[in-house]
């Protein structure tokens, strides 16, 4: 990885505070749109590089149990992907929240409820954060896998991202504990930008 | 100036504007075309009265999703397919009743509380993607199976042994294989030609997929070679399934103009043993293969068991 794109202490700071905020609103919105009191732990996040990411969803992805993993593009000023993934009994806790029947608790119907809370999770954070850093973005469809190895991950997923950063968060819901992870994959130029954005805000405060 | 109306009835997608209670607002001449309703005919009815199938509490969710995050929310065509229903009709090859959908559902006035929702055909990508899955489902088969015989080839063998021995393992089952060889099959050539040969190994194949369970592997390990893995099956137990393999096989018998060709098989039996087997499953095969060796030094047409 070349230094000039790697986040130093104060930029991985000041990216870790943004991303706070900007998660905020994906919790009110989850709570609004489901009428259910949600909140979201305080994200913890970690840069990695493609290598470190691979080994990172290896130790994820190698259980018994499999995942759901949804990718979205992100087209803008900040360009890439992200990825939300999120284990079959936190999935299971979600249908259930979601108010899914019983029989409702298939794969299909838990894909759509995953694409959902995924969409919420990253267009409301993204945007917060494109607002935050004067970034315009767009975004294009979800699509959704189920996944019970790192081989389907790489049969599936291209590996051209030299960067990634990664936002571990929990959902809480009253009775449910959901844990689920976005990933944020965005290409080289887009973290020239947001290094820049990054600077920028850290001197003015 | 633009004239949003003439994009709006000629762009080559469904679009509807819906207010937060569902109640159409807006339906285009795209939709006026594929489902016969016109616009005036379905302004302000609600979207479920008229297409009653459509998932009222998930459709709610995502309008209400739209209008919280000011973002767009999707009814994907994985897994949905569609949201309004529009029958296929044409005469190319179908592969689905029904249009494809992908939705894209967008605000429109967040103040008024309406969303745009656009549909996009997703036939044509659909069946691709179907009819490339189906290939490579046919494909993968292929490159497991000997063509001849349509029988597992040996390298599929040796990928599906190993799985199914540690599964043996994990259960605590019994696993066993034989290998069968057909007796002076060099002779059947020479008296009746290759073609007839061949005839005498489809046979035999397709008679052993017959006898053995669908739990059960035959794989032709090559020219006159089969070997039969089976799934919780202990040394005397295959033993007696070999037995009735090689009885059953003496009854067959080929064709050639006139004549019938007769062939007989010897079989070697062995079960994988811990203590033994400790190369693995390719150390059961060599065991069994030695047996095979004693059936046919002992005069052929006959069942030895590896100790």
């Amino acid at each position: 990885m070349s230094d000039n794109l790697t986040l130093n202490e104060d930029e991985r700071d000041c990216l870790q505070e943004l991303m706070n905020i900007s998660y905020g609103s994906a919790t009110a919105a989850i709570a609004e749109i489901i009428d259910r009191f949600a909140t979201l732990s305080i994200p913890n996040i970690k840069t990695a590089t493609l290598e470190e990411f691979k080994i990172y969803l290896k130790n994820k992805l190698d259980h018994n149990s499999s995942h759901y993993v949804t990718n979205q593009l992100i087209n803008g000023t900040i360009n890439g992907e992200t990825m939300f993934i999120i284990d079959e009994k936190s999935t299971l806790n979600l249908g259930k929240e979601f108010e899914l029947d019983e029989d409702e608790l298939v794969d299909d119907e838990l894909k759509d409820v995953v694409l959902e809370i995924s969409n919420i999770i990253t267009s409301t954070t993204l945007s917060k954060f494109a607002e935050l850093i004067e970034a315009s973005i767009t975004f294009s469809p979800p699509t959704v896998k189920i996944l019970h190895s790192i081989d389907e991950f790489n049969e599936h997923y291209a590996n051209e991202y030299s960067h990634i950063i990664i936002i571990t968060t929990d959902i809480k819901f009253k009775e449910q504990n959901i844990n689920g992870e976005l990933l944020i994959l965005s290409k080289d130029e887009s973290i020239l930008f947001m290094k820049s954005a990054l600077n920028r805000l850290l001197e003015e405060f | 100036m633009i004239n949003n109306d003439i994009i709006f009835n000629t762009i080559d997608n469904g679009i509807i504007v819906l207010d937060e209670n569902l109640k159409i607002k807006a339906w285009n001449y795209w939709l006026e075309i594929r489902t016969h309703i016109k616009q005036s005919d379905i302004l302000d009815k609600k979207i479920f009265d008229k297409f009653s199938y459509i998932n009222e509490k998930k459709l709610k969710r995502k309008i209400k999703s739209v209008l919280v995050t000011n973002n767009p929310s999707y009814y994907s065509v994985d897994p949905h397919q569609f949201l309004i229903d529009i029958k296929l009709n044409t005469i190319i090859e179908k592969v689905y009743d029904s249009m494809q959908q992908d939705i894209t559902i967008v605000p429109y006035d967040l103040e008024k509380k309406l969303v745009c929702l656009y549909i996009y055909d997703k036939t044509s990508l659909c069946k691709t993607n179907f009819k490339l899955e189906q290939l490579n489902i046919q494909l993968k088969d292929l490159s497991n199976r000997d063509p001849m015989t349509q029988a597992y080839n040996r390298r599929y063998f040796s990928e599906v042994s190993k799985k199914m021995l540690s599964l043996s393992l994990r259960n605590n089952q019994s696993l066993s294989l034989i290998i069968l060889d057909i007796d002076k099959f060099k002779d059947i050539n020479d008296s009746h030609g290759h073609s007839i040969g061949d005839d005498v190994i489809i046979l035999l194949s397709n008679t052993l997929e017959n006898l053995i369970r669908n739990s059960d592997i035959n794989a032709r390990f090559g020219g006159e070679e089969f070997v039969i893995l089976f799934n919780d099956s202990n040394a005397e137990n295959t033993y007696s399934l070999a037995n009735e393999i090689r009885k059953k096989v003496q009854t067959l018998c080929v064709k050639n103009e006139d004549k019938e060709v007769k062939f007989t098989v010897s079989i070697g039996v062995a079960e994988y043993n811990e203590e033994i087997d400790k190369k693995g499953i390719e150390n059961t095969i060599k065991r069994a293969d030695e047996a095979l060796y004693i059936a046919k030094e002992n005069g052929r047409n006959q069942v030895v068991i590896s100790k």
